[in-house]
């Protein structure tokens, strides 16, 4: 699954005539962060938003469904369903996090070496990464997990190698445009260390591009840690992700199939968010990507200003 | 006859070349899981045992066995010694080598994923073509929406649905298990494999979408239209032929991640293939089942991409280095 979100270059929301040039806020922009906004806060208020605790266990009220005191049913040994998917939520996004934070961390200073340095650097950085890109993604983490057994922080530690190399390769080719630019030799002719050149001149130039990989690489994670959660690698009971959620709420499909498609519901409701906010941001980082200012609205406003002159004289 | 640019002696000179860096990551690839299987915590005697109490003795000869007492590069040059003559190695749980183990369970999982091919191919490109002559359109964003959502959603959890509704609510379909033979299993396959195939769904429909906007738009395409030929003629005979290339690429590259899918979509449907044995294996610390199938499963990753490079090459000289 390393390259679902490829990117095509053809934004899938583009409107014919679009009423705002060059806004970062357009509806779907909207839509997608009002809804990512309302998991987050959810998720992380779970304390006061649900009466209920996420271990506590009613066997009264086994597996009931959806009712007004538990609004999404409980599960096999009557936990409340919506709580544990706030608790869950929190687990999942937070795991997330660390998959990219990880991936940031390691992947962006090697792509700026290997794009600044090149030759020896870039070659032996390439290497490496030639070497992870070689599994495909998942399969790595499985083999990491072999390796360091189970858990969450060992699957985030995993994914969070597995995602490097991508990061890694954007991040060298802009250095590469950028280093070459006028700016960098001035900062090298003032005698500014290579490093505060990377870090302080190219970083800042390239924040846009590296940002809309990240916000694609927290859907993969979230993607991926469900994954390994839902084959239980990833997180143990009796905490539980979504993906754990799941698998759990697979055995009771018959009676009551909300247990395992709210937290499938959860991730892709996230995920889907995640990728047009990442379109989004994508075509306002990319004026190229923008629609082209409307010509009647210009026209329009320019015969106004020109009769307001004729008036004014 | 055809004669790739620069003459087949410049091409194969190339493929040599890409075989040589292939093998060289393979042998690097092979150090790293080794090592990386190595460093696990659990101890194989006693997933071996199950846990039950042995005697010293008992633990030396199977340790002796096992080739566990010697040094790890001792042990990995046993293992890659015995990978390259075809052999990898005895299971510490399962009574069987790894190789026919391999040979039990790959038929199954190798269907599961072909299946899954021919079923997103048969999904994505309509939907592809169709978004791109209805571009910008109702339908375009509703299909868009659609596919996004097909990705998003994990395979399991798409297996799961499909499951629900097509095994348990209308048992149309078997809900898990597999059964005999290759014509039998189609039936048995088809909701694992749809699942897995609609996961692929976005991302070949997008990529078809966007060539074949950009095919449409080239001059050929004007004038083909301009001479009056059929429009539908026009999609299909002239930019559909010239959008594909890319298309199969994306695709067969799509094939090798697929196999990792099929782990997840296996462990739904309880198919008990090749990923179900890889999942026993991390689990249990079953060295050389892990070893031997992730080698296996890059090997086989590594063969496509290769294989679809130099397809390219053959297609686009451009690719090929002077």
């Amino acid at each position: 699954m390393s390259i679902i979100f490829y990117n095509t270059h053809v934004p899938l929301f583009r409107k014919k005539k679009k009423k705002e040039e060059g806004v970062l806020f357009t509806v779907p922009m909207v839509i997608s962060l009002a809804v990512l906004a309302a998991i987050i806060l959810c998720c992380l208020f779970a304390t006061a938003v649900s009466p209920y605790s996420p271990t506590g266990q009613d066997l009264k009220s086994s597996l009931a469904l959806p009712s007004a005191a538990h609004l999404l049913g409980c599960d096999k040994v009557g936990r409340d369903l919506l709580t544990r998917l706030f608790y869950g939520g929190r687990t999942t996004l937070l795991a997330a996090l660390g998959v990219v934070g990880l991936s940031v961390v390691l992947g962006v200073p090697l792509g700026l070496f290997a794009g600044y340095y090149g030759k020896k650097v870039d070659a032996v950085i390439g290497r490496v990464c030639d070497v992870l890109l070689a599994f495909p993604s998942l399969l790595l983490a499985f083999v990491f997990v072999a390796a360091f057994g189970r858990g969450l922080s060992n699957a985030i530690i995993a994914l969070g190698i597995v995602y490097v190399p991508m990061l890694t390769r954007l991040v060298r080719s802009l250095t590469m445009v950028e280093k070459n630019k006028t700016y960098v030799q001035a900062a090298t002719s003032i005698g500014y260390s290579d490093f505060r050149i990377m870090f302080r001149h190219i970083l800042p130039n390239c924040i846009s591009n590296i940002t809309v990989q990240i916000t694609l690489d927290l859907a993969y994670a979230i993607l991926d840690l469900a994954s390994l959660s839902f084959l239980g690698l990833g997180v143990q009971p009796p905490t539980a992700d979504w993906g754990a959620m799941l698998d759990e709420g697979r055995n009771y499909l018959l009676q009551n199939p909300l247990l395992a498609l709210s937290p499938g519901l959860a991730i892709v409701v996230v995920v889907v968010s995640l990728n047009i906010f990442s379109d989004g941001l994508h075509q306002y980082f990319e004026p190229i990507q923008r629609a082209l200012p409307s010509f009647e609205k210009v026209e329009k406003r320019e015969k106004k200003r020109m009769e307001k002159h004729e008036y004014a004289a | 006859m055809f004669e790739p640019k620069g003459g087949w002696f410049i091409l194969l000179k190339y493929i040599v070349k890409r075989f040589l860096q292939m093998l060289l990551i393979l042998l690097v690839t092979s150090i790293i899981i080794f090592a990386l299987v190595r460093l696990s915590p659990s101890d194989p005697i006693a997933s071996m045992t199950k846990g039950k109490a042995i005697s010293a003795q008992t633990r030396q000869e199977l340790m002796g066995q096992y080739h566990l007492d010697k040094s790890l590069p001792e042990q990995y040059l046993i293992w890659i010694t015995g990978a390259l003559h075809g052999d990898l190695g005895q299971s510490f749980i399962h009574k069987d080598t790894v190789n026919a183990l391999i040979a039990q369970r790959l038929p199954t999982t190798l269907q599961l994923v072909l299946m899954s091919a021919v079923l997103a191919i048969l999904i994505s490109i309509p939907i592809g073509v169709i978004s791109a002559v209805k571009m910008n359109t109702a339908l375009d964003r509703t299909l868009s929406i659609l596919t996004l959502i097909f990705v998003a959603s994990p395979v399991f959890l798409t297996g799961i649905i499909l499951m629900f509704f097509f095994a348990l609510k209308i048992p149309a379909f078997p809900s898990f298990g597999t059964g005999d033979g290759f014509v039998q299993n189609l039936r048995y396959l088809f909701l694992p494999s749809l699942a897995l195939g609609l996961n692929m769904v976005a991302l070949i429909a997008r990529i078809t979408r966007s060539n074949m906007i950009e095919q449409l738009n080239a001059n050929y395409a004007a004038t083909a239209i301009a001479k009056g030929v059929p429009y539908s003629r026009v999609v299909m005979g002239h930019c559909f032929k010239n959008a594909l290339i890319p298309v199969i690429t994306v695709a067969s590259i799509q094939f090798g991640t697929m196999i990792v899918g099929a782990v997840l979509v296996e462990n739904v449907f309880a198919l008990g293939g090749i990923g179900a044995v890889l999942l026993d294996g991390v689990k249990s610390a079953d060295y050389p089942v892990v070893q031997g199938i992730t080698l296996m499963l890059v090997a086989f990753f590594l063969l496509i991409n290769l294989l679809v490079d130099i397809i390219y090459a053959v297609i686009d000289p451009r690719i090929r280095p002077e």
